[in-house]
């Protein structure tokens, strides 16, 4: 009785661990399959290794989109990676059907296109077809950036980023803004509190880590994979512009507190110098830009934008940094012709490059030129009179971009460490005397030039 | 997966005792049930390993996607958002009214949603909305029907506010002297018993539903004319009904839903909420053809006058040509009524934290609002700034997509105005008529960005200088010379009584004989010649062809100009130099025009029209135009009358706070 208890238990257990165990192994491979993707029907893309289901959900979208009347275009770095590649194909037969699925059907769990804000009204019309064409979606709202910037001003959140979900395939939206200096702006994705952490796996983005700053690209209406889209002109030149795109905002909280210690001046003359060191750094701009010579804000410059996101009145002068391997010897005669004569040149390419010229009514314009090795980057100072070198050192940095009166320009992404380094930790206390040669928290003698040299590394016109 | 299958995966040299026993039962008779029972329980262990893999599977998947989403992505403010008010579930709200002589306050629910206790002010009677469902305010209103016509409005008021609302009245100082009978009839018709016999001095308070019950009334009557009532304090239960029953059934569109938001919090704003034929919130006017400012963006300055702000934006969206997307509203202070009215017409509003106050308040405003406009729309070359007291006419983007390209390329020029300070009902006639003028007039206007960001913004008043932004753009050093242009008759129409410098009596006698054109697309005539060279070929050409006036008349007569139509007149001012206005001032006056400093004048000469009949007005001998006077002609004198320099003084005034 016992013996034949034990065996039905045993076999009833069996059969029901048969069972549980099929239920799991489905659930395991429902569960992989929806990391994967693999939901749709193979409609298209007859070859193994190809996932017709992105293809479906990008050809919906793009469906819903233009049923909305909405301009989107690809960005998406991998799609167009490999579209850069055929570029020539592409372009030459626009209309052209695809023989196979080339590129909409590389299995990924994004595909990322970008929203011209302007472009579009608001219209909550797209989200409710959306919803019933079966997408979920999902908003990322922040500040207005460029409110951020005024006294006290509070205006509507602003949306930077869309993300609509369909079965195994997401895709994500990011709307770009366009910012004074005439370049366009996308947001952080920032989550909230309330917000669905697993919605999709927001770290494998391609956008929103950083804000990020691009110029308004020209576009292609081009058709591959049989899906009408509009990509950017140039694939490659957008996908370069990608790898540095990261913006930096100005710290306008920090500089209002600024502004709350140390008032700002507001006297003709401080109003009429910013004037023209606006002027200024708008013709460098331009200058260096043609040339594509990449520069950024360095010493009083960068430091007026650090703390207090404007020219700092007493400073006299517009402070450039270009590293020595951007030199190019035409940088002297470009500046010229656009009306700023040099007015000296100390150093030579090799060492302690660095050039000056005159703007405006005594406003000057130095490019200091800096000079990498392996743990940190210097750039050099002359004295005219006695031949001295010296040498001021920064920690290594990176380029971001940011706006500043108006203009899209780099900084260093560190700038904290390079401010700090140049004007010390005491760098929020405003300075009205400073000698260049003993006031830099990083300055160093760096020797005396041999009197030989003079001619050519002490020039002053 | 494969590997997963229920076979026994022992290895048997592993275990040598165990097998060899295994072995022997194996050849044992029982031994095919004991290798079932082996195989059962070796099958039950694997199920269990495969169950405990799965979960740690997922597990770490989860886990994963948990830790990856959180690093970077989340937002640096952690404050959770809490939910603004609890969810009120109670059906009943316990209302306090009190009315006395220096005080009155209302608290619904402990909450004190009215206390007014300043001296001097909010005398009469106010009246509160609240929402029957949720018991929110919706609006609060004082009518002081001490002074006429006051109670007109709040019978007005009354009308517009929807069955079923609970109403609340309570009387601070005095309320009855201007109470007509109309007034007091709808008040009784409210339920109220005590209304018809409200008296001098009389306290009252009165909660009552529109069209329906009555929920407390209480009264002191004033025992001496000289004396006030008993203050009064009415302490009373309100039934809430549900939601559906306050809301209308509109068909649920997008609009219909920003109207129910907007209708669900506010009251006072008429049919727009009607639930039978609701007024639309939008209007689709026609597009204009060729619109050059299509792509211009709209600054509405606003404070907190809602109503007002409604009047403005139904006007503006009906323009012909307007743009909603490139309107913003900027709201001066943290009121919530006035977002609602944005949001309820489907724009962008932004709020802007006060700063300093009065004149300088509204100055920083102004500041704050065109700079967030130019960093809003980093490509517009020009912004229209409107404020929230302007009617906006029909053509307001046609005259201005007509005339947008001087501003571009007239480097004279200092704005485009709606507005002609001089442009009376009985002073203006030809809506196809621009004129340049040397004042600023504001009120509806067209700035260049290049002139803000260059000159105006660096420089602008600093908060604790309280001036007034208009006029420190007025000032010489500001405008430097340039000029406006203005047409004849104004696109854009100022019906605020209520404001900073604005009262009942000033707006009566400057702004409302106003004219303002209705007329939609109107072609504007000759728009080359107010480029700066040409207008003077065309002034020339004007002071040519005009007869000189008989300046033995008295130009204030009517008589002083001939019973015609259509014909250019001429008469000659004394005007010793360029700041000399004593006979402007003097003949703007009897002519019933603006008077309180000098407008629209280009080179002391003035245009406007009198009896339909261009009208022209030239300083002697101060103007250029001056050798167009024949000298048999002397000049036309008019001396301030000696009682009202305080009157003069006015303008004197206002220049000597430019300097």
């Amino acid at each position: 009785m016992q013996k034949i208890n034990r065996n039905v238990v045993l076999a009833l257990l069996s059969l029901t661990s048969l069972v549980f165990l099929l239920f799991q192994l489905c659930y395991y491979k429902f569960y992989l399959s929806q990391k994967n993707g693999a939901a749709f029907s193979k409609a298209r893309g007859s070859q193994s290794g190809q996932d017709s289901t992105r293809w479906h959900v990008v050809r919906k979208f793009l469906g819903l989109i233009s049923s909305h009347n909405i301009p989107v275009y690809l960005i998406d770095p991998l799609i167009l990676g490999l579209v850069d590649k055929d570029i020539e194909q592409i372009r030459s037969s626009p209309d052209g059907p695809s023989p196979e699925c080339k590129y909409f059907c590389a299995p990924r769990e994004f595909t990322t296109f970008a929203l011209l804000d302007k472009t579009w009204k608001h219209d909550v019309g797209l989200f409710r077809t959306a919803e019933k064409m079966g997408f979920q979606w999902l908003k990322i709202i922040n500040k207005d950036p460029r409110l951020d910037g005024m006294d006290d001003l509070s205006g509507m959140e602003i949306p930077l980023h869309y993300i609509f979900k369909l079965a195994s395939h997401a895709i994500h939206l990011v709307v770009f803004y366009e910012r004074s200096g005439n370049f366009l702006w996308h947001g952080p994705l920032r989550l909230k509190q309330h917000m669905d952490r697993k919605f999709v796996p927001f770290r494998k983005l391609h956008f929103g880590r950083y804000p990020g700053a691009y110029e308004k690209p020209e576009l292609l209406l081009v058709s591959i994979d049989d899906l009408k889209v509009q990509i950017p002109k140039n694939p490659s030149s957008f996908l370069e512009e990608m790898s540095h795109s990261r913006f930096l905002e100005c710290r306008y909280r920090e500089a209002r507190a600024f502004f709350q210690l140390y008032p700002d001046d507001a006297s003709l003359d401080a109003v009429e110098f910013r004037k023209k060191a606006k002027s200024l750094l708008h013709l460098a701009a331009l200058t260096l830009n043609n040339l594509g010579v990449k520069f950024w804000l360095s010493s009083g410059t960068c430091l007026g934008w650090y703390r207090q996101c404007n020219v700092i009145p007493h400073s006299k002068d517009v402070d450039l940094g270009i590293f020595i391997r951007d030199y190019k010897a035409d940088i002297i005669p470009a500046f010229q012709k656009a009306g700023l004569p040099l007015k000296h040149k100390f150093g030579k390419v090799e060492d302690s490059l660095e050039l000056s010229f005159q703007g405006e009514d005594d406003v000057k314009l130095d490019i200091f030129f800096f000079y990498e090795e392996d743990d940190h980057i210097w750039n050099g100072g002359t004295q005219a009179k006695s031949g001295k070198k010296f040498k001021y050192l920064f920690p290594k940095f990176t380029l971001c971009w940011t706006e500043f009166v108006e203009l899209k320009v780099h900084v260093p992404c560190e700038t904290v460490q390079y401010v700090e380094a140049n004007y010390g930790p005491e760098w929020k206390v405003p300075v009205k005397t400073w000698d260049w040669k003993s006031s830099p928290f990083n300055v160093q003698d760096n020797g005396v030039w041999p009197i030989d040299e003079w001619d050519n590394v002490i020039q002053i016109y | 997966m494969e590997e997963w299958k229920p076979n026994p995966p022992v290895k048997p040299h592993k275990k040598r005792s165990w097998y060899l026993a295994w072995k022997y039962k194996l050849m044992n008779q029982r031994a095919l049930r004991k290798l079932c029972q082996t195989g059962a329980v070796l099958f039950l262990l694997v199920t269990v390993i495969v169950n405990i893999k799965l979960i740690l599977d997922t597990r770490r998947a989860a886990y994963e996607e948990e830790e990856e989403s959180a690093q970077d992505y989340d937002d640096e403010m952690l404050n959770v958002e809490v939910p603004r008010h609890p969810v009120n579930n109670k059906k009943v709200l316990d209302v306090e009214v009190y009315s006395s002589r220096s005080k009155v306050y209302v608290a619904v629910d402990g909450t004190t949603v009215l206390e007014d206790e300043a001296r001097e002010q909010g005398r009469g009677i106010h009246v509160i909305v609240l929402n029957q469902a949720t018991g929110h305010v919706m609006a609060k209103r004082v009518f002081d029907t001490y002074s006429p016509h006051e109670d007109e409005a709040m019978v007005l008021f009354l009308n517009m506010v929807a069955r079923g609302r609970i109403l609340i009245f309570t009387i601070k100082d005095e309320g009855s002297f201007h109470l007509k009978e109309t007034a007091k009839n709808v008040l009784k018709s409210l339920g109220s018993q005590v209304a018809p016999f409200l008296s001098w001095r009389d306290m009252w308070t009165f909660v009552g539903k529109k069209g329906g019950e009555v929920y407390g009334e209480k009264h002191a009557k004033s025992p001496a004319l000289s004396t006030w009532g008993d203050p009064v304090l009415l302490k009373t239960e309100v039934h809430l009904t549900s939601v559906e029953d306050a809301e209308c059934h509109w068909p649920d569109t997008e609009l219909n839903r920003r109207r129910k938001r907007f209708c669900s919090k506010v009251e006072g704003y008429g049919s727009v909420c009607s639930c039978k034929d609701p007024t639309p919130i939008e209007f689709n006017p026609d597009p204009l053809k060729d619109n050059k400012v299509f792509d211009v963006p709209v600054a509405v300055i606003a404070g907190n006058r809602p109503n007002y702000l409604y009047r403005m934006l139904r006007s503006l969206l009906s323009a012909q040509g307007v743009n909603p997307q490139m309107i913003t509203v900027f709201i001066d202070g943290y009121y919530e009524e006035p977002m609602d009215v944005v949001e309820l017409f489907g724009l962008s509003g932004i709020q802007h934290t006060p700063i300093s106050i009065k004149n300088a308040r509204v100055s920083q405003h102004y500041k704050a609002s065109l700079t967030a406009t130019f960093n809003l729309f980093p490509d517009a070359k020009f912004a229209v700034v409107l404020e929230e007291d302007l009617d906006i006419s029909v053509d307001f983007f046609s005259f201005l997509s007509q005339s947008i390209h001087l501003l571009e390329e007239d480097e004279s020029l200092y704005c485009i105005s709606a507005w002609n300070d001089q442009g009376y009902e009985h002073t203006a006639e030809d809506p196809s008529l621009l004129y340049r003028v040397e004042t600023m007039p504001g009120l509806g206007w067209v700035l260049r960005k290049s002139l803000y960001k260059d000159e105006l913004e660096p420089k602008w008043p600093t908060p604790e200088k309280l001036w007034d932004w208009d006029m420190w753009m007025r000032m010489p050093e500001q405008r430097k010379g340039r000029e406006c242009i203005i047409p004849d008759i104004s696109r854009s129409y100022h019906f605020g009584i209520v404001g900073l410098n604005m009262n009942g009596y000033f707006h009566e006698a400057y702004f409302k004989k106003h004219k303002f054109n209705t007329v939609p697309n109107v072609q504007l005539k000759n728009v080359e010649s107010l480029r700066k060279d040409n207008y003077e070929t065309e002034i020339h050409r004007l002071l040519g062809e005009a007869e000189v006036l008989d300046h033995s008349k008295n130009p204030c007569e009517d008589s002083f100009v001939p019973d015609t139509e259509g014909r250019v007149y001429v008469m000659f001012i004394r005007m010793e130099q360029e700041a000399d206005f004593t006979t402007w001032t003097q003949l703007a006056k009897c002519l019933h025009i603006w008077d309180l400093d000098v407008r629209g004048n280009h080179k002391g000469l003035w245009r406007l029209f009198r009896k339909k009949n261009h009208f022209l007005v030239v300083g002697v001998p101060s103007s250029p135009y001056s050798f167009k006077k024949p000298s048999s002609v002397t000049p036309i004198y008019m001396e301030p009358p000696a009682k009202e320099e305080g009157a003069v003084a006015v303008p004197a005034v206002a220049a000597a706070e430019q300097t």
